[in-house]
């Protein structure tokens, strides 16, 4: 047996990134409600994506007239632009309890609430009409979105759709630099530290090898090459039986915060060395419509001090070495779940950046702030990356545009039922996961090779 | 405003007897308090009468009267809940050139900050 050598002192240096935030059409501090109701911030939805599909559908169509709604003419084929609305009859309506007719209601699936008769109708400020034809598929759609259609009025009064046109990816902006070397960013979600299918062993593992506590050489090197970590959301759940409404024992009063004391712990020792942005997510101790306020740092005392730490709104949309990221902890897709069908999270992720509007359904059945200047969830610039947390499992893929646009994008699972992490490489946006599990093994003995 | 006719019979619509069982009526009809006359401010609509007097300067301002039909166009979006100059703001912002005239208004206070159904809604 050789003696053991005795390791010569060597600072592995973390890799370095510059990084921005893009926040701030997401912060609430200085709107004021007064009384507004959602019509404005449809109205400010409807002129932004308008203004942009009118100067999109003269490429698209150049022969066929744009008109409104209340300018159809029967016969007359035209193009309109307007809000989709869904009929959907399985909806949950707040209005059936006092609805006269009880009819036997099947019991409905909490999951989605597609049904085969959902009708699309589009709006505008002039009128509404019913969308017919088998060219739109209201499985696809979702209230909300803002499309241009082709088509012309039946003798019916409804609007026979020939064509649809979306407005597709947004233009991107090209990175100035590229780097060459490898730098990884760190994405977990719904690690839900305080919940009982959380596992506190696997959570610090990743710590540790973030930090660089883990492994050898060889693996601090590759954790040295983490330059930034996102927690997307469900980062907490405290016991929610204690939270009805009635005041808190004391002796329940710690059992609340026990969560988030234990999390701020285990943040303070990532922010120690590495930049970590935390989102709020559905289970946070956050607001609970969208645009979701960044968590109070009064919650984290011990991390707060350090200047890598930041609390993000959700949505989050940064920049890190000039690649821009855009992304939820999940409400957005969750929604599009229940009112649609597609594929996988991937499809849902992709319709949004192709209506370019990160939550169509807010604020129709995804609570929203009633803003009336502007719409924030509008996609302006398409992102490089784009993540939504809290999903079920891992998927990613690169998505192309029409103009040269690449995304990436990720769906992150929940880390509480998966033990994954997402690491992606921003020199070529590249990902791969990080998987940690704490289960025993079988004992080697020293003469196994 | 409707001119108040001398004959108080020619005001209101007069229905036919039912034939048939007639109910016994009694003497005085059913009284409306608020009985119309020459003279009155009853005919006002009660909305234009707000602190313990009728809102006339307003109505006849022809400033108000300019923001209000401001107010009332569709293609600025719903009025309601809104600052009139934060909703100009948004116009301009859209690029639906609202007339320029209002921002100084409003800035110079003018006329009211809000809306015409602010409050009467």
């Amino acid at each position: 047996m050789t003696a053991m050598e005795i390791d010569t002192e060597k600072n592995i240096q973390r890799k370095h990134s510059t990084y921005q935030s893009l926040d701030k059409t997401f912060d609430i501090k200085n709107e004021i409600y007064r009384g507004q109701q959602y019509s404005q911030i449809y109205f400010a939805r409807l002129h932004t994506m308008r203004t942009l599909l009118y100067s999109l559908v003269t490429h698209w169509k150049p022969h066929v007239p744009v008109c409104t709604i209340l300018g159809l003419e029967e016969g007359k084929e035209c193009i309109i632009v307007g809000t989709l609305y869904k009929h959907m009859q399985l909806k949950p309506c707040v209005l059936d309890e006092y609805s006269k007719e009880r009819s036997a209601v099947p019991p409905v699936k909490p999951q989605n609430f597609m049904h085969p008769d959902d009708h699309l109708v589009l709006e505008d400020e002039s009128g509404r009409v019913k969308l017919g034809g088998t060219v739109l598929s209201p499985s696809t759609y979702v209230t909300g979105g803002v499309v241009a259609l082709h088509g012309k009025e039946t003798t019916a009064g409804d609007f026979l759709v020939l064509d649809v046109f979306e407005a597709g990816l947004a233009p991107q902006i090209v990175p100035q630099l590229k780097s060459s070397e490898d730098k990884y960013v760190v994405f977990i979600s719904g690690v839900s530290v305080g919940s009982s299918t959380s596992n506190p062993l696997q959570f610090q593992l990743l710590v540790d090898h973030i930090t660089g506590h883990l492994g050898d050489e060889q693996e601090q090197g590759i954790a040295a090459e983490i330059v930034h970590v996102v927690f997307a959301g469900n980062s907490v759940e405290s016991p929610l039986g204690l939270l009805n409404g009635q005041n808190l024992a004391s002796k329940d009063q710690s059992r609340v915060s026990e969560a988030v004391q234990v999390l701020d712990i285990l943040l303070s020792q990532i922010a120690a060395g590495v930049s970590v942005d935390i989102m709020p997510g559905s289970n946070d101790p956050a607001n609970f419509a969208l645009p979701q306020q960044p968590l109070n740092r009064c919650l984290f005392p011990g991390s707060r001090t350090f200047n890598t730490f930041n609390s993000c709104t959700n949505p989050h949309c940064f920049e890190l070495d000039g690649v821009r990221f855009l992304g939820t902890s999940g409400q957005n897709i969750d929604d599009l779940k229940k009112y649609s069908e597609a594929r996988d999270e991937l499809e849902f992720m992709e319709r949004t950046l192709k209506w370019r509007h990160l939550a169509p359904t807010a604020p129709n059945t995804l609570g929203c702030y009633p803003f009336t200047d502007r719409d924030p969830f509008l996609i302006e610039s398409c992102p490089h990356v784009y993540f939504v947390g809290n999903q079920d499992k891992y998927g990613t893929r690169i998505l192309e545009g029409s103009e040269g646009q690449m995304v990436r994008l990720i769906s992150i699972p929940k880390f509480c039922n998966t033990g994954l992490a997402v690491v992606l490489n921003l020199r070529n946006l590249e990902c791969h996961t990080l998987s940690f599990g704490a289960q025993p093994s079988t004992l080697k003995t020293f003469n196994d090779a | 405003m409707a001119t108040t006719p001398s004959n108080m019979k020619g005001f209101y619509r007069l229905k036919k007897n039912k034939s048939g069982i007639t109910k016994p009526t009694s003497s005085k009809k059913s009284s409306l308090h608020l009985v119309p006359s020459l003279g009155s401010d009853i005919t006002q609509l009660t909305a234009l009468i707000s602190h313990g007097s009728p809102d006339l300067k307003d109505y006849h301002d022809n400033h108000e009267e300019l923001m209000r039909q401001f107010d009332m166009n569709m293609a600025y979006g719903p009025c309601l809940g809104m600052y009139r100059l934060a909703r100009w703001e948004r116009a301009q912002r859209l690029g639906l050139n609202p007339p320029i005239g209002f921002e100084g208004l409003l800035k110079a206070e003018k006329v009211r900050s809000e809306c015409w159904w602010d409050g009467r809604i």
